[in-house]
């Protein structure tokens, strides 16, 4: 058993650090705030390979894996610079392509998702299935000669259409009186047929939202990743990258924030002595550091089970739970830290709060979680 | 274009900084490459680019055989590395240093040896042109921009009235004022590289150097005493109540700045 980081794993984390420093936290702020993409720190990253890390060097990818993804998630959101589409291009749509991609698929996607020079965004939510992937309706059927597609139906809730070239969709493929047969497509984000309807939320964030409807959206027979019917599994080689991602981008939030607030109560004094001082204060911080370093080290696990192929399911689920949930306590303690001016639209803390929420809904929600949790691992029941 | 680009292993200056007994800096901390090194790597980096071909080798000194400075500035690209540790070079002073690295770089040729005009621990200064005493090589300090011009350079050489263009014939020893250049930060490729360079070590058997001449028996420095820097004072708070623009000038009067 050995917990040390490598050297490369702190040289990675310095270096993604120094990049994140050239913008700042303010520019992820302002950014959220105006509800602009952060483009620039994505292709100075990506210019670092830093974008693409855990894809297969021969496409242009770092040849790492999700535990060094993952330490991009961290470090970049633990410099107040949050990337929520690595959880999204890089994690899912990366990994899904890298492993039932063809030949061909590879060649032409990967080099520039790797790059940070395109991104592909994930559709699997639709308005009548939520979390239950056996009720997705949007439907594929083929078509002409049976050499393209037609895909029909429609998604919400869908992350960075706006920034994307493409988007991975899963659609069924079997009637609709049949069990549910999924299968994977890649859209052209500009694909006729397609519409896409900002779907405005309340939290503050550079990536915007959206509903797509697709109208007979016609695309090629090399569209389809992988096997034909076949989804539900495939899409499960990149959903464990995006819980384990979706975690560590939530520890490196609230590192950040705990970094501010200690920041902080070192230098504020009200009465005597800095407000650090009193143990109202400190506690509160002290309690959400330890589940935020808790969360770090599941995490971790989660993504080293993953990376050598062993079941990371109930590891990336805890993870994503334990850090969410430590995400929020961080930033709520830090908010409560700096007063009046923790809602201060100069302090910039309210940004990551809206971060931190949405990622305890998605990208998967804390009660399915929970779910999971009492069926797989304590042998519960199901409750659905 | 073979240059050799020496980087200095420092304590981290974040870190508060430890005296031993004979008032050498504590160096059994993690050493990290001195910040000022990193211009002379990026600026070797960018001449052998522009080159087309060549090897950019880095020669540190640095108890413990510490090399992570060393691969930071690896993970930047540069080839190679040679580390000179060796317990009997503890209590070396700035000449002592100089030999030292003198002689590993004076092993191989070099068309350009870049230094930092002073590392950030010891503040001397006095390093690299000694270097370039001890193996005979013509030296330019203060360097902000280099050019390759056949078999010479010409060298931007920072003056308090601005630059002054030097021709120097190669070989040669430059140094490199801080922030001239961008030091590029390591990409992921390079940090996996940096694992597999080479990176030779020698002791001062290995250079030939008599343990008597070298480290604290060789220095011909010692400190006798060191005392804390005079804090700075508080400094005037100047309180806005509408005419704070007004103090502001009248202050910057009274020191004749404006």
């Amino acid at each position: 058993m050995d917990f040390t980081e490598n050297e490369e794993h702190v040289a990675l984390r310095v270096a993604v650090a120094a990049i994140c420093d050239d913008f700042g936290a303010e520019y992820y702020q302002s950014h959220a705030e105006s509800r602009t993409p952060t483009t620039e720190l994505w292709r100075a990253l990506g210019d670092h390979g830093y974008i693409g890390i855990n894809l297969p060097e021969q496409y242009g990818g770092g040849g790492a894996g999700l535990v060094e993804l993952t330490m991009v998630c961290q470090e970049s959101a633990a410099r107040g610079t949050p990337l929520l589409l690595l959880l999204v291009s890089s994690a899912i749509s990366g990994e899904v392509i890298a492993t039932y991609g063809t030949q061909s698929q590879r060649e032409r996607w990967l080099p520039k998702l790797a790059s940070g020079e395109s991104k592909i965004v994930f559709a699997i939510t639709e308005p009548s299935a939520g979390s239950n992937t056996h009720r997705l309706s949007t439907f594929a059927h083929r078509v002409g000669d049976r050499d393209s597609w037609s895909i029909s139906g429609e998604k919400y809730y869908i992350s960075g259409v706006d920034e994307a070239d493409a988007i991975l969709v899963v659609a069924r493929t079997s009637p609709p009186n049949e069990k549910a047969r999924l299968s994977l497509f890649i859209v052209d984000s500009d694909a006729p047929g397609l519409s896409k309807i900002p779907l405005p939320v309340s939290v503050t964030l550079p990536e915007r939202q959206f509903t797509l409807h697709f109208d007979n959206v016609k695309v090629s027979a090399d569209r389809l990743v992988g096997t034909e019917g076949d989804g539900f599994k495939q899409v499960f080689q990149g959903l464990n990258p995006e819980r384990i991602t979706g975690a560590g981008l939530c520890v490196g939030i609230g590192r950040y924030c705990l970094e501010r607030a200690a920041q902080y109560a070192n230098v504020r004094v009200v009465w005597d002595t800095p407000i650090g001082a009193h143990q109202g204060v400190s506690h509160a911080l002290a309690k959400a550091k330890i589940e935020v370093e808790l969360a770090a080290l599941m995490t971790t696990k989660a993504a080293w089970l993953h990376d050598n192929h062993l079941p990371a399911g109930e590891a990336a689920n805890m993870a994503k739970y334990a850090a969410a949930e430590a995400a929020l306590s961080a930033i709520d303690a830090a908010i409560q830290t700096h007063g009046g001016n923790g809602l201060a639209t100069e302090y910039g803390l309210v940004p990551y709060w809206g971060l931190a929420r949405l990622l305890r809904i998605a990208p998967v929600n804390r009660e399915m979680i929970l779910n999971f949790v009492a069926q797989h691992s304590l042998g519960l029941p199901r409750s659905y | 274009m073979k240059i050799a680009v020496c980087v200095k292993q420092i304590p981290d200056p974040a870190a508060p900084a430890k005296m031993d007994a004979n008032y050498n800096l504590a160096r059994d901390t993690k050493l990290i490459m001195d910040e000022s090194d990193s211009y002379g790597v990026e600026m070797a980096l960018q001449l052998v680019d522009k080159a087309g071909a060549g090897e950019v080798v880095l020669f540190s000194m640095a108890p413990g055989e510490e090399v992570s400075g060393l691969r930071n500035a690896l993970a930047m690209g540069a080839h190679r590395a040679v580390l000179i540790s060796d317990p009997r070079l503890a209590g070396s002073d700035a000449l002592s240093t100089a030999k030292v690295l003198a002689k590993a770089i004076g092993r191989e040729s070099f068309d350009l040896v870049l230094a930092a005009t002073e590392s950030s621990d010891g503040y001397t200064g006095t390093t690299p042109v000694q270097i370039a005493e001890l193996l005979d090589l013509p030296s330019v300090t203060f360097a902000k921009g280099i050019e390759v011009k056949g078999e010479s350079l010409i060298v931007a050489r920072q003056t308090e009235a601005g630059f002054d263009e030097i021709e120097v014939p190669t070989p040669a020893l430059v140094t490199v004022t801080a922030g001239v250049v961008e030091p590029r930060y390591p990409n992921f490729k390079g940090i996996m590289a940096a694992k597999s360079k080479p990176v030779e070590k020698l002791s001062i058997d290995d250079l030939a150097f008599s343990p008597d001449s070298v480290g604290a028996s060789g220095a011909r420095e010692t400190i006798t005493s060191i005392r804390p820097a005079e804090s700075r004072g508080a400094g005037t708070v100047v309180v806005d109540e509408g005419d704070g623009f007004a103090k502001i000038i009248e202050y910057l009067e009274s020191l004749k700045v404006i």
